[in-house]
């Protein structure tokens, strides 16, 4: 129904000599989004719907907030019923189930690798929403990964900060002993039903629960086995303060329980939220695997926007991804600072907020850092299944305690995965 | 009074007790974190705080609180009337006219309770996209209108309404329609009430459908607010659980105004 508007638009446009109408006036829809979190995307996209409106005051936003299972779920509808009327123009998918949906409903999202330029993002933001080399979403958020550590612990063992910079898991294994040993406090805190920490070691070394094209791949996968032996190491050294569920692994670093959290820089909020811990806070680059391939930097959850194929206000949207997510330095800015958001374009990192000092972590620029490692972040096939392979992994993991081999543990996982593919 | 009769006793209130205690322990947990902030909830604070007013102005700033109510109100209040409207007439219609084809026809009904809701979600979109109802209240009542559980339930009920008053509504010349509404419907009021609860409650707290046919923030229900609060990465319990605690007031409410008639209701009495 908008299209003829946009038309007479365009014509009016045209013939009145491009120059009246060139700026603003050439899209006069309403782009509906759906998303979740009303403190982080939402407020983000209101910004950027803002940034957008500024500078084409005919366009308007209807920006929708649902819980994230919800989205999920009124878009699995909407794309299973094949009524595409009722899809949003925009919708944010969370990172691991993108492939699920590109590759579940071909056609579905609108293809973007000719109207945006990729080559300024993170490439493992971009690989992951690739399908037979065409790009289907605009990245956004990232969980690109550190090793947020306790100075002041660390000093009481004997160690400097320099001490942490590119560890390895068997030397952060040896620190952790000797934390223990020196102050009493452990080295992490782990939950053995989550996991997280797999999939950011894993990640790390280039790996992923699906080789490159996509197929399962368990027994044989030397990052997820070197992953899983570096999780029995560190719970036979006893080095870990257990938590059960994430409330409560949150809570072993925020009460100043354990020296080290190894996760994604949103985590970056909560450890500053502690304002009594300032000063004693660094973050390096996470240790890494043993194995080929290995890098010390990963990522750990992180989504992107995405939009619909059959949306009557597809090239508009399009342009405001491009306009906004694409090339608005100052806008990474804002989100940054406001948000605590990391997006995945790496001139981003040349803005004011990414280059600022902070005192929280002893002066440390830890944005640079952060836009550093995000570069590094191996590209991997996230797959179909992540959630479900994910399942048979977190079911397997307490066995890795009671000292089951890891080959064992491997061939466990890897007859459930198939079960639940399948 | 002899040991083992005071041995049961105590054993049985003991046993009720920890029920008790089981099924009001999360509305005791809601209402004293409602007092506290999201760091104390999370830290399993159990004393009252005092950010009882920071929670209610925040969930007042995020929500639009007087339109999402309406919402809530107009969609259970409107369904479970008609639901118990529609519902009631057929479970009288089964009982009262016998037809070879009744209980074969009564049986696919109840076989409908065996379709879980997940396998009609699709086709009822489709439909409701089809006529032009995504994004509309009406889609929300119209598939939970005509209810087999409460058809079935007015049917049970039905069997104790005395046959012989229909016989003589009938023979002072009452037509069909009057006879179920100035006799049926009056002797029946208990029966009535316990269904208006049991569906207002049904409704009030209806998630998964309004879910998938609501598109805008303008539509939504109370229990998609809570659950896109309860969403967030970094979640403000506080703020979650005064949304939870607005959410139950009403079914809370219209239980304790029916209490009476309701337990009357479900054992089934004809006055």
């Amino acid at each position: 129904m908008y299209h003829r508007t946009i038309l007479s638009r365009f014509v009016a446009g045209a013939l009145a000599g491009a120059s009246l109408f060139a700026s603003t006036a050439a899209f006069a829809g309403e782009v509906t989004i759906w998303c979740w979190d009303p403190n982080f995307n939402v407020a983000i996209m209101k910004e950027a719907a803002a940034r957008y409106t500024a500078q084409h005051p005919d366009t308007t936003f209807n920006i929708v907030d649902f819980a994230k299972a919800d989205v999920e779920q009124k878009l699995q509808t909407a794309l299973a019923s094949g009524t595409t009327d009722a899809l949003p123009d925009i919708v944010l998918i969370e990172d691991y189930g993108a492939q699920k949906y590109l590759q579940s409903f071909p056609g579905a999202f609108a293809e973007l690798s000719s109207k945006i330029d990729f080559s300024g993002f993170a490439p493992y933001k971009v690989q992951l929403m690739t399908v037979d080399g065409a790009v289907y979403g605009m990245p956004f958020d990232s969980g690109v990964t550190g090793l947020y550590y306790r100075k002041d612990y660390i000093e009481q063992a004997g160690f400097k900060p320099e001490d942490m910079q590119n560890l390895t898991w068997d030397r952060f294994i040896e620190i952790g002993k000797q934390v223990e040993a020196k102050t009493g406090k452990k080295m992490l805190g782990l939950d053995v039903n989550d996991a997280g920490f797999i999939r950011i070691l894993m990640q790390s070394a280039g790996g992923w629960y699906f080789d490159k094209d996509g197929r399962l791949s368990i027994e044989g996968n030397s990052a997820l086995k070197a992953a899983l032996e570096t999780e029995q190491k560190i719970l036979q050294a006893g080095i870990f303060k257990p938590a059960a569920g994430w409330t409560e692994w949150v809570g072993t670093f925020t009460t100043g329980d354990v020296a080290t959290v190894t996760t994604g820089v949103w985590i970056t909020g909560t450890v500053k939220a502690q304002a009594d811990q300032s000063g004693k806070w660094g973050v390096a680059p996470i240790p890494k695997l043993n194995v080929e391939g290995a890098s010390n930097a990963s990522n750990l959850g992180g989504s992107s926007w995405y939009v619909t194929a059959n949306s009557s206000e597809k090239d508009e949207a399009i342009d405001f991804l491009n306009e906004v997510y694409a090339k608005d330095i100052d806008f990474y800015q804002k989100i940054l600072a406001e948000r605590g958001a990391v997006g995945s374009l790496l001139a981003a990192r040349t803005g004011k907020a990414y280059s600022e000092a902070d005192p929280f972590f002893g002066g440390e620029k830890v944005w640079q850092n952060f836009s550093d490692w995000l570069v590094k972040v191996p590209s991997v096939n996230y797959g179909v299944f992540t959630n479900e392979v994910d399942t048979a992994v977190t079911a397997h993991l307490p066995s890795l305690g009671q000292g089951t081999p890891v080959d064992d543990v491997l061939k466990a996982i890897d007859s459930q995965a198939q079960g639940q593919i399948q | 009074m002899n040991v083992s009769r005071f041995l049961t006793t105590t054993s049985q209130y003991a046993f009720l007790g920890v029920a008790a205690f089981l099924s009001l322990f999360p509305f005791l947990w809601m209402v004293i974190s409602s007092t506290n902030t999201s760091i104390d909830i999370i830290s399993g604070r159990m004393g009252l705080g005092d950010a009882f007013r920071t929670n209610v102005a925040n969930f007042f700033t995020l929500v639009d609180v007087p339109l999402v109510f309406w919402n809530s109100a107009k969609v259970a209040v409107l369904a479970t009337l008609l639901t118990i409207l529609v519902s009631s007439l057929a479970g009288y219609g089964f009982e009262m006219f016998k037809s070879k084809a009744r209980d074969r026809i009564y049986s696919l009904v109840l076989l409908t309770l065996m379709v879980p809701f997940a396998a009609l979600m699709i086709p009822l979109f489709m439909m409701m996209a089809k006529t032009g109802l995504i994004n509309t209240h009406v889609a929300i009542m119209l598939p939970t209108i005509a209810s087999a559980f409460i058809i079935f339930y007015f049917r049970q009920s039905t069997k104790a309404f005395p046959t012989e008053l229909r016989d003589a509504a009938k023979v002072d010349g009452l037509k069909e329609w009057q006879i179920f509404l100035y006799i049926y419907v009056p002797v029946m009021r208990s029966t009535y009430a316990a269904a208006f609860v049991i569906v207002f409650m049904v409704n009030w707290n209806n998630y998964l459908w309004p879910l998938i046919v609501l598109q805008s923030n303008d539509t939504k229900t109370i229990t998609l607010v809570v659950s896109s609060l309860a969403s967030a990465y970094y979640p403000d319990y506080g703020v979650v659980m005064i949304g939870t605690i607005l959410a139950t007031l009403p079914t809370l409410l219209v239980f304790f105004v029916m209490q009476r008639q309701f337990v009357q209701g479900m054992l089934g009495s004809v006055k």
